[in-house]
C-alpha cells in the first residue's frame, strides 16, 4: 500500500510541473541552509590555535569537504546528460546542486579564514566566488526570462523571424528597382545587414547602433525630404518596407538578448569552474610541496 | 551580328530556369533599367552599367560607364577587351556574364548570364536558427576550459616547481644579515629580494622579522613535501634554550619534558594522530611560531599553552620541583627564591625555600632597616647633622643606599664607602685635618695599619676607643729615653694588639655590622658578605615597572611604593627576606583574561610576562617586546662566526 502510495505521490509530483527550485518541498535549500548553519555555529565556536585560517583542523576538514563539494557539483556537467525520474532523478541532483553550491561559499569563505592575498589560495576561492555568483545569475535567469521570451516571439519561430527578413529583404530588391543607383547603393547596405554577427556584448545590449538597416533608413528618410514625383514614391515604398525590417530586426534583437542573457553565464560558469579545479589542484600541491 | 543571351536563374523551388534571347547589333547594354539589353535586378548594379561593344572580329570592348567598374577576367577594372577566340568573363556585381569562345566565322556571339550569388551552403547558414545562441559568438566551453587550465597549471604549478628545481636552498641568515642596518641594530629598509614565483604559493605575509625572506621560501621550507624542521629555524637561532630542566643531561630533560605532555585523549588524540600521518610531529618550533599570518610580531604566548602541561605537571612528573601553576591569580605555587643561607665556608650556600616558610637570609651583615628608617631615630638625628650630602633631608630614604642598575630592573651592591661610611666612619687618626681611615675591605690592611701606628708612636689608645687624651705626633721623642723607648716600643706593640682585637672584636667597628670569625689570638676573618641581585631565578621581576604603583585608589611612588612591597621600616634584622610574597603581587596581577577583582591596579599578567618558554635567564620575550617596540635589534640569533659568545639579549 504504502508502495502504492509513493509511487502515486511521485506521479502526482511528476505531472504537475515543479521546478527544479522548488523540488521536493526545498528540501535542498534546507539541507544546506541546515549545513552552513552548523558550518558557521562550528566556526564561531570552535577555538582553534593561533586563529582560523585553511590551517587548523577546522579549516582542513572545511577545505577538504569543499573539494569533495567542489568535484560533485561539476559532476553534474555529465548527470546532466542522463535524464531520469524518481529519487535520484535529475531534477533532484539539480535542485541538490544549485543549494548545495550556494552553501559552498559559506564553506570555502569559513576555510579562508577570512585572509586573503595576491596567491594561488585567494585565486581559487576568487573563481570559486566567481563560478558561484555566475550560477546564482544562471537560476535568475531561467527563473524570469523565459515568460520575457515567449512574450517577445508573438508565437514567432526563430526560423520564421529570421524567414520575414528574407522575405522583407526580396521585396525591397524589388522596390529599390527604380531607385538611383546611389540610393540602391544605400539600400544595399540595408540588404547587407545580418544581425547575427554582433558579438557577445552587443546581443546582451539588445540594439545595435551599427545596425546597417537602421543607418540606411535613416539616409533614405533624408534623401526623402528632397526627393519629388517617381523618386518620392519609389523611396516612399522603400522607405516602409525598411521599417518594417527594423522591427523584424529589432524582435531578432530582443530574442538574442534574452537567449544571450540565458546562455552566457554557462560560459563563465562551466570553463571557471575548469580553471577552479586547476587552481585547486594547485592550492592543494603547493600546501604539501611547501608543507 | 548577334548576341544570343542564354539567362539562367533559380525558382523559389530551386529549380534552375534557362531564357534565351538575341540581341542584334554591335553593341550589348548591360544595366538595372529595364532598357537595357541585359538586365540585371541586383541593387548594386547601376541602371546603365556597362556596354559591350565589337571593335574587330573577334575583339569586343567593354566599358563600364562613369565611375563603375566591372571585373573582366577576374580582374577589377573600367574597362577591358575580350578575344573571343578564348572568350571571357564579365561579372558585375551578382552577376556573371560568360562569353563563350566563338569561330573566326561563327555569326553568333553566345553570353550565359547567371547569378552567382549566394551558394546553397550559405543560404543554409542565413536561416540557420542556430544563430541565435550565443554558441556561434563565443568560443566553445571545452575549447575555454582548456585554455584556462592549461593558464592556470602553467603560471601558478608548473613555473613555480620549475624554478624551484633550478635553485640551491636559501640561506636565511645571509639574507637577514644583508638587509640589517650596519650597526646591527636593526632592519633597514627591507630590500625585497626579486619575484619568486613560489611566493604565489604563500598563504600570506611573514611576520616582520622574517619579511625579509618573503621571496626565499626554500630558506625554511627545504625540501618538497616535508614538513618545516626545527633545523631550519635552529640554523639561525642558535641561541634558543630548550624548554625543560636544564639541571640535567639534555636526553633526560628531554625524555621529562615528553612525559610532561598531558595524556591526549579523544578528539586531541585524533587530531595529533592525523598530524602524525601527514609528518607534522608534536613538539616543533612551528606549533608555537606560527608563519605566514600577516606582517605582525611573534604572537605573546597564551595562557592556555603553559596551563596545557602545568595545571597538572605533578601528576605525571612526581619528582618535579615546579608546582602545578594554571593561573597567576588562582592557582600559582609561592615563590621560592634561592635564598643566601650560608657563607661561612669557601662558597656561598643558597636554597630556594618558599616564602610561606618565612626564609631568612644569611648575608653575613648585621643591618636594621628600621633604625635606619625611624624617624625620629638616630639615623635621623644624623641625617640632619649631614645636611649637605642629604640635601636638607630629615630623614634617609631608600635610594640613599639603593642605587638602580643601568636598566633599572635591579640594584647595584650597597657600596660602604659610598651609601654608609657618611656617618659609618672608619677614621682613626687625624693629622692638620686630614683623616686617617682604615681600609674598608681588606681586614689584613687594616691590622698593617694599626701596627704602623702603634710601632710609630708609641702605646695610644686606638681613636676608636675614644676615651683617654689623644697622644700628639711628636711628642713621643722628646719625653721618652732610649730604655724608655725600647719599652715603650714593647708596649706599643701591646697595645697595637689589643687596638687590633678591639677593632675586630664585640663592640668594634668591624664587628658592628660584620660577622667576624677568629681563629687565632690576632687572626680574624670578616665572612663575605652577600649581596643578591636577583632571588627569582626563574621568573622575571623588573622594579622599573613598578616606581609607580597604585594600591586601593592611591598613587605611590618614590620611597611609599618601595613599602608597599618590602616592608623595610618594621624589619629589626639584615636576614629578614623582604622579598614580598605572592599574595603581595596579587593584590595586582591577575591571569589571562582573568575577572578576579583586586585592590590595586588591575594587571592582566599570563605566564609570559614573568616566564619565558625557552628558559633565558634574561628579559621575558614579551616584556621585551613591549618595551623595545622594534626600536633595538634584539634576537635569539646571533651571527655564526660569533657562535659562543655572550648571549645578546639584555640581562
Amino acid at each position: 500500500m504504502a508502495t502504492r502510495g509513493a509511487r502515486q505521490i511521485e506521479r502526482v509530483r511528476a505531472s504537475a510541473h515543479e521546478g527544479f527550485l522548488r523540488h521536493r518541498n526545498f528540501l535542498w535549500l534546507k539541507i544546506a541552509t541546515l549545513l552552513s548553519i552548523l558550518f558557521i555555529t562550528g566556526y564561531a565556536l570552535i577555538d582553534v590555535t593561533p586563529r582560523h585560517n585553511g590551517g587548523s583542523w577546522y579549516g582542513y576538514t572545511l577545505g577538504t569537504i569543499g573539494a569533495l563539494l567542489i568535484l560533485w557539483l561539476t559532476v553534474l556537467g555529465l548527470r546532466k546528460r542522463a535524464m531520469t525520474r524518481g529519487r535520484w532523478s535529475l531534477k533532484a541532483w539539480t535542485s541538490a546542486h544549485v543549494y548545495l553550491g550556494l552553501s559552498l561559499l559559506v564553506i570555502g569563505t569559513l576555510h579562508t579564514g577570512f585572509q586573503f592575498g595576491w596567491n594561488v589560495h585567494t585565486l581559487a576561492y576568487a573563481l570559486m566566488v566567481l563560478v558561484i555568483l555566475s550560477g546564482i545569475y544562471g537560476i535568475v535567469v531561467y527563473s524570469t526570462l523565459p515568460d520575457a521570451m515567449s512574450d517577445n516571439r508573438s508565437a514567432m519561430t526563430k526560423a520564421q523571424m529570421i524567414d520575414a527578413i528574407t522575405k522583407l529583404d526580396r521585396q525591397l530588391q524589388i522596390a529599390a528597382q527604380p531607385l538611383s543607383h546611389e540610393d540602391t547603393a544605400i539600400v544595399s547596405e540595408s540588404l547587407r545587414e545580418d544581425p547575427f554577427r554582433a558579438g557577445i556584448f552587443r546581443r546582451l545590449s539588445g540594439s545595435d547602433r551599427a545596425c546597417r538597416n537602421a543607418r540606411a533608413l535613416r539616409q533614405l528618410k533624408a534623401r526623402l525630404t528632397i526627393a519629388v514625383e517617381a523618386e518620392e514614391d519609389a523611396l516612399q515604398a522603400v522607405v516602409q518596407l525598411m521599417d518594417r525590417k527594423a522591427a523584424a530586426l529589432q524582435r531578432i534583437r530582443s530574442a538574442m538578448r534574452i537567449r544571450a542573457m540565458l546562455e552566457v553565464w554557462l560560459y563563465v560558469h562551466v570553463p571557471i569552474t575548469f580553471a577552479l579545479i586547476a587552481a585547486l589542484s594547485v592550492h592543494i600541491i603547493s600546501v604539501f610541496f611547501y608543507w | 551580328m548577334t548576341f544570343r543571351l542564354n539567362q539562367k536563374s533559380v525558382s523559389a523551388e530551386g529549380r534552375e530556369i534557362r531564357r534565351e534571347r538575341s540581341v542584334e547589333g554591335e553593341r550589348l547594354t548591360i544595366g538595372r533599367a529595364p532598357t537595357n539589353d541585359v538586365h540585371l535586378t541586383d541593387l548594386a548594379v547601376a541602371l546603365n552599367h556597362a556596354i559591350v561593344q565589337r571593335v574587330g572580329p573577334l575583339r569586343l570592348s567593354v566599358q563600364a560607364e562613369e565611375g563603375l567598374g566591372l571585373e573582366l577576367n577576374g580582374r577589377k577594372v573600367t574597362s577591358g577587351f575580350i578575344e573571343l577566340a578564348g572568350g571571357g568573363e564579365v561579372r558585375i556585381a551578382s552577376h556573371l556574364l560568360r562569353f563563350l569562345p566563338m569561330a573566326a566565322d561563327a555569326q553568333e556571339i553566345e553570353v550565359d548570364v547567371e547569378r552567382v550569388g549566394e551558394s546553397a551552403a550559405e543560404e543554409m547558414d542565413r536561416i540557420d536558427v542556430r544563430r541565435f545562441s550565443v554558441g556561434a559568438v563565443l568560443p566553445s566551453k571545452r575549447i575555454s576550459a582548456y585554455v584556462l587550465i592549461a593558464l592556470v597549471l602553467g603560471i601558478f604549478l608548473a613555473w613555480p616547481i620549475w624554478v624551484y628545481s633550478q635553485r640551491e636552498p636559501a640561506d636565511a641568515q645571509a639574507i637577514l644579515t644583508a638587509q640589517r642596518k650596519d650597526d646591527g641594530t636593526g632592519v633597514a629598509a627591507p630590500k625585497q629580494a626579486s619575484f619568486s614565483p613560489d611566493s604565489m604559493w604563500s598563504s600570506g605575509p611573514l611576520s616582520q622579522v622574517h619579511h625579509g625572506l618573503e621571496q626565499q621560501c626554500s630558506a625554511c621550507h627545504v625540501n618538497a613535501f616535508e614538513p618545516v624542521q626545527d633545523s631550519a629555524c635552529a640554523a639561525c637561532h642558535t641561541n634558543v634554550h630548550n624548554h625543560g630542566d636544564r639541571t640535567r643531561p639534555p636526553a633526560e630533560a628531554f625524555g621529562r619534558y615528553l612525559r610532561s605532555f598531558p595524556v591526549l585523549t579523544g578528539w586531541a588524540k585524533i587530531e595529533r594522530a592525523v598530524a602524525d600521518a601527514f609528518g607534522k610531529s608534536a613538539g616543533r618550533c612551528v606549533d608555537c611560531h606560527t608563519e605566514h599570518e600577516g606582517p605582525q610580531q611573534m604572537p605573546r604566548t597564551a595562557q592556555r599553552f603553559c596551563a596545557d602541561c602545568h595545571t597538572d605537571l605533578t601528576a605525571r612528573l612526581p619528582d618535579t620541583r615546579i608546582g602545578n601553576a594554571s593561573d597567576f591569580g588562582r592557582a600559582h605555587p609561592e615563590f621560592s627564591p634561592a635564598v643566601l643561607i650560608d657563607w661561612s665556608g669557601e662558597q656561598p650556600r643558597h636554597q630556594r625555600i618558599p616564602l610561606n616558610r618565612n626564609p631568612s637570609e644569611n648575608g653575613n651583615l648585621k643591618f636594621p632597616h628600621d633604625i635606619h628608617l625611624n624617624a625620629g631615630g638616630a639615623a635621623t638625628q644624623m641625617t640632619r647633622r649631614l645636611s649637605d650630602r642629604y640635601r636638607g633631608r630629615q630623614q634617609l630614604g631608600c635610594a640613599d643606599c639603593h642605587t638602580p642598575t643601568a636598566d633599572g630592573v635591579r640594584f647595584e651592591p650597597v657600596d660602604m664607602e659610598q651609601d654608609c661610611a657618611a656617618c659609618h666612619t672608619l677614621a682613626f687618626d687625624e693629622q692638620d685635618g686630614v683623616y686617617r681611615t682604615l681600609r674598608h675591605g681588606s681586614p689584613q690592611q687594616v691590622i698593617a695599619d694599626l701596627r704602623e701606628y702603634y710601632r710609630g708612636r708609641g702605646p695610644a689608645r686606638p681613636a676608636e676607643l675614644g676615651t683617654g687624651a689623644r697622644r700628639r705626633p711628636g711628642d713621643i721623642g722628646q719625653v721618652r729615653t732610649a730604655l724608655q723607648y725600647a719599652r715603650a716600643r714593647a708596649g706599643a706593640g701591646a697595645a697595637a694588639n689589643n687596638a687590633i682585637a678591639a677593632v675586630f672584636r664585640e663592640g668594634g667597628a668591624c664587628y658592628d655590622c660584620h660577622t667576624i670569625d677568629q681563629r687565632g689570638p690576632l687572626d680574624f676573618h670578616v665572612r663575605p658578605v652577600g649581596w643578591q641581585n636577583r632571588f627569582l631565578i626563574n621568573g622575571w621581576f623588573d622594579h622599573r615597572a613598578h616606581v609607580n604603583v597604585t594600591l586601593q585608589g592611591q598613587n605611590m611612588s618614590g620611597d611609599q611604593a618601595c613599602l608597599t612591597c618590602h616592608v623595610a621600616d618594621r624589619s629589626n634584622q639584615a636576614s629578614n627576606l623582604m622579598i614580598p610574597g605572592l599574595e603581595s603581587c596579587q593584590r595586582c596581577h591577575v591571569g589571562e583574561n582573568s575577572n578576579q577583582q583586586v585592590i590595586g591596579q588591575r594587571v592582566e599578567s599570563s605566564c609570559a610576562m614573568c616566564h619565558d618558554y625557552h628558559m633565558d635567564e634574561g628579559v621575558p620575550a614579551m616584556i621585551l617586546r613591549q618595551r623595545v617596540r622594534g626600536n633595538r635589534w634584539e634576537s635569539t640569533t646571533i651571527p655564526v662566526a660569533q657562535q659562543g659568545a655572550s648571549p645578546p639579549r639584555a640581562r
